[in-house]
């Protein structure tokens, strides 16, 4: 064998494995789905072509618009809530503004260890009648008969769901800046601040633009993940009482599965990517626009 | 460096967001331990309350009652043999892209990167009825095959990083002996990339160990369900008891905290490494 032959042998002995369990896992999944979406079908028979039919019926229903609404409630709470946080806690960690950081950075990355469904469950004994949030609020209200009405509420449901997130997630995002934090020199901080640079000013002016690209991407991971939205929801209410807490993943979910409607659960995950794609270009022309300001 | 004055209430403010999210994030944990010790009708009394007696009870009850041990197994065999499959394709791949100079490695990796956003939810119904004509549908088969595919786009994108980063040189002199590049790959390639396999294999067991809605789709039979679908059928039919649910929950979280207090060097690496400036 001659060593171009055996360079390209080995190319593909190595290549070739994951290539074909991804595209036929993934990749050709998601073509399907695309044609799927355009089709009525019940899993038997041959898929009756039907257009655009599914996507109108999505987008004029009550209840996906509801959901889309929860959705972008909890990227909001993600890109607004998460990433903040985790940043201000990095950067308190970064600069050893306390002492025993490793100590609370251990603890506040915990949640994201446990599986979705262990936290649903956990959160939903901690909201019910005999939880500790009710005990905890009727001892400083003094009212023995409190319980937390906002589940029942259209508008409120998904409140408590998007503190569940906030709960669960932030870990991630502080570990994520905080590594990234370590890759600055710190006498480029001593610098600024032997110049009389305040706490504030080295934030604003040195930390901030050096993280932005990082910045930028965990927000895309943070848009991405809350269009997933769905093993907390699906486990805390499925998505009840009525569609109140319902999730565009929770709405595909029920009328392929419970339903049987697979074209329209298909288009259902198409408005999925597109939503994703959609707002992660807008990100990227903020991102952007921040970038060429600071130059 | 001397503190500064102007540090003080940066330090004050500080403190207590830490201390008051640490407590956020430790109490329902702490609350849920100690509960899973009460028997229903004490929990429901008095919420707050130590436990009278440690009732053990709930754990048995718990693990025999919702069949747990057949779901851990499962669970086990699942993550175990996905994540040592996805590491060993994603190191091969990550080499090939990382030191052959194909172009086909581009789109490959393109491809890989799309991968990155593209959710369970949108293959979900494609791969149901690809599983049932290929015949692998409620099999275990029919889980570990999807876990690998799930896995690789972030484990190629770690392992093509950190290989990126090794000098050429090492290689070079083996092909002037005479080695092959599956012999490099084998006995130079998956040396140097302990560290790289450690936080590829953790941070992917992790996500296999926790996965949820493959296995509730592609899977009906509970004889081959994992833990996280298991634990959540307590919460529908099994119990209004909540001693057991709580136990069972506390069986569901304890291995993957004790895993990560272990790991958690890795793991955070490879949280960090996922999202880093070119």
């Amino acid at each position: 064998m001659s060593n171009r032959t055996q360079k390209r042998y080995s190319y593909w002995m190595l290549t070739a494995p994951s290539i074909v369990v991804f595209v036929l896992v993934i990749m050709f999944p998601v073509m399907y789905s695309v044609s799927l979406s355009f089709s009525e079908w019940s899993g038997y028979g041959t898929p009756k072509f039907v257009g655009l039919k599914n996507y109108i019926d999505i987008l004029s229903d009550p209840i996906f618009l509801h959901g889309l609404r929860n959705n972008l409630l909890i990227v909001i709470i993600s890109v607004f809530g998460q990433i903040p946080l985790g940043f201000i806690f990095a950067y308190i960690l970064y600069r050893r503004m306390v002492k025993g950081g490793r100590f609370f950075q251990t603890m506040i990355f915990l949640p994201i260890t446990i599986s979705s469904v262990v936290v649903a469950l956990l959160w939903n004994q901690i909201f019910s009648a005999s939880g500790l949030f009710t005990a905890f609020i009727r001892l400083i209200t003094k009212n023995p008969r409190y319980v937390i009405g906002m589940f029942e509420q259209k508008n409120m449901a998904i409140i408590p769901i998007l503190f569940v997130i906030l709960w669960m997630h932030t870990g991630t995002y502080m570990v994520i800046y905080l590594a990234n934090l370590q890759k600055i020199s710190p006498s480029i901080i001593e610098a600024a601040q032997i110049d009389g640079a305040s706490e504030g000013q080295t934030l604003r002016c040195i930390i901030l633009p050096g993280m932005l690209a990082v910045i930028s991407t965990t927000a895309i991971f943070a848009i991405s993940g809350s269009l997933k939205a769905f093993d907390l929801i699906y486990a805390m209410t499925g998505g009840g009482p009525a569609h109140f807490s319902e999730v565009i993943a929770i709405y595909m979910y029920v009328n392929t599965f419970k339903y049987y409607k697979y074209g329209f659960g298909s288009a259902v995950s198409i408005i999925i990517i597109l939503l994703s794609v959609g707002l992660i270009l807008i990100l990227l022309f903020f991102t952007k626009r921040l970038e060429r300001r600071n130059e | 460096m001397l503190m500064k004055k102007s540090l003080l209430p940066w330090k004050i403010f500080a403190y207590s967001i830490m201390i008051l999210f640490t407590i956020l994030a430790i109490a329902p944990l702490l609350w849920l331990l100690v509960s899973s010790f009460k028997p229903h009708v004490e929990i429901v009394r008095n919420p707050l309350s130590i436990p009278q007696s440690w009732y053990v009870e709930n754990f048995s009850r718990a693990w025999t009652q919702g069949s747990l041990g057949i779901y851990f197994f499962n669970s086990i065999l699942y993550s175990a043999i996905a994540t040592s499959i996805t590491t060993l394709f994603a190191l091969g791949a990550g080499y090939t892209f990382a030191k052959f100079n194909y172009r086909i490695s581009k789109f490959f990796y393109a491809l890989y990167t799309l991968g990155l956003l593209i959710t369970v939810h949108s293959v979900i119904v494609p791969l149901f009825i690809l599983e049932t004509n290929v015949g692998i549908d409620n099999s275990r088969l029919g889980v570990i095959i999807p876990y690998i595919a799930f896995g690789l786009p972030f484990a190629v994108y770690l392992a093509t990083g950190f290989l990126k980063g090794i000098p050429d040189s090492l290689e070079e002199a083996a092909l002037i002996d005479g080695a092959t590049y599956l012999q490099i790959f084998r006995h130079i390639i998956i040396p140097v990339a302990t560290p790289i396999i450690a936080t590829m294999f953790i941070y992917t067991f992790l996500s296999n160990w926790n996965e949820f809605v493959l296995v509730l789709t592609l899977t009906s039979k509970s004889a081959i369900r994992s833990l996280p679908v298991g634990i959540n059928s307590f919460a529908g039919g099994m119990s209004r008891d909540y001693g057991l649910q709580f136990a069972a929950l506390v069986i569901g979280t304890i291995p993957m905290i004790v895993f990560y207090l272990i790991f958690h060097e890795y793991l955070e690496k490879g949280f960090a490494a996922g999202v880093s400036k070119e």
